[in-house]
């Protein structure tokens, strides 16, 4: 990635999210959110939320992973766990995550399937 | 800097000491978007401007996601922008409280509005009706959030040059969001946009473009509307 083009990720990430930031405050300052944009968006925080998990998730390098990959799929349901035990904590659920990846990882290597 | 009232000072610490207790859950976060600006190439010095201008962790996080899976720039500009969208709530809930305010000063309260300032900004006015200081409370947070926030994201940019690429640390990205997601499904026609989402972005991933994570997070929408519509209003008391 060269120079301006790091820079133009930068410069246009924050103009936008400062114009949807600035949107009610200022832009249509006399203007009250419409109630069904207002409750679609709602729908749209933990659809947006599940879909950076699952393509996350699901993809390693650019493709979809396969189930040779196991050990994501099950690090993401473990990680899943803790979120929900935990009430949402991020650390916890972070760490749970990354120790059952690597563990899992390591324990598909020393037992290869038959 | 800080403001003469006694009153105002008071809420002005109330906000920092509110959020001082959450800010270190974001520290992981914060490191892993950094480790990911330097991983996608990005120059140094537009890897740390990146939280200083930007402040949204989530749309920080996809947008590197996808510069990282070789998607177009605009592409993945756009992906952290449907992200932010959210953020016209909070906009417009807060719109009131900054009504009386300079053009400037709106700007400035417009420029911080996140998850973490709008939902304890929220709570407080609930907790203290009619609050004069209610601002300075979100002054507070700010003054505590934003530089922890962009702080360590610079170990992270800093980092990212030293931390071996075995420790998939970019896989913490898609595990900070599953709690997150543990915290934004609170009924049902939530959980259905949850899954109905999530399962559309990974059949969806060939979309050209890449337009399979925007494509997903509408449908996933449609999928909460549409539940929310056919369940019975009583069950979804339960």
């Amino acid at each position: 990635m060269s120079g301006w083009q790091s820079w133009g990720v930068v410069i246009s990430l924050a103009l936008g999210t400062f114009l949807i930031r600035y949107s009610f405050i200022g832009l249509f300052a006399n203007r009250d959110i419409p109630p069904w944009l207002e409750h679609a968006l709602k729908f749209m925080v933990p659809a947006i939320f599940a879909a950076i998990v699952f393509s996350g998730i699901a993809m390693a390098g650019g493709r979809l992973a396969g189930l040779e990959q196991w050990p994501r799929y099950a690090a993401g349901l473990i990680a899943l766990f803790v979120a929900v035990k935990k009430q949402g904590n991020m650390v916890w659920t972070v760490i749970g995550g990354m120790l059952a990846l690597h563990t899992l990882t390591w324990l598909a290597r020393v037992f290869p399937n038959q | 800097m800080l403001p003469r009232h006694p009153d105002a000072r008071a809420a002005f610490w109330a906000g920092a000491r509110t959020i001082l207790i959450v800010a270190p859950s974001y520290v992981p976060f914060a490191v892993v978007c950094g480790v990911a600006s330097t991983n996608v190439g990005m120059s140094t010095s537009a890897a740390l401007a990146l939280p200083v201008l930007v402040f949204g962790g989530s749309s920080q996080a996809v947008a590197l996601q996808f510069l990282q899976n070789s998607a177009a720039i605009w592409v993945a500009v756009l992906s952290g922008l449907v992200v932010n969208l959210r953020m016209a709530i909070y906009s417009a809930a807060m719109a009131p409280k900054l009504r009386h305010l300079s053009a400037p000063k709106r700007m400035l309260g417009a420029a911080f509005l996140v998850d973490n300032s709008f939902a304890f900004v929220e709570r407080r006015a609930q907790t203290h009706p009619k609050d004069p200081h209610l601002l300075w409370f979100y002054t507070g947070i700010t003054a505590v959030l934003w530089p922890t926030w962009v702080l360590f994201c610079a170990v992270g940019v800093l980092a990212g040059n030293v931390i071996p690429a075995s420790w998939q640390l970019e896989f913490a990205i898609p595990l900070s969001f599953i709690a997150m997601s543990a915290m934004s499904v609170r009924n049902l026609p939530m959980l259905a946009a949850a899954l109905v989402g999530g399962a559309a972005s990974v059949l969806l991933i060939d979309l050209p473009l890449k337009l399979g994570l925007i494509a997903a997070c509408f449908i996933g929408m449609a999928a909460g509307l549409l539940t929310e519509k056919t369940l019975p209003a009583k069950r979804l008391a339960e």
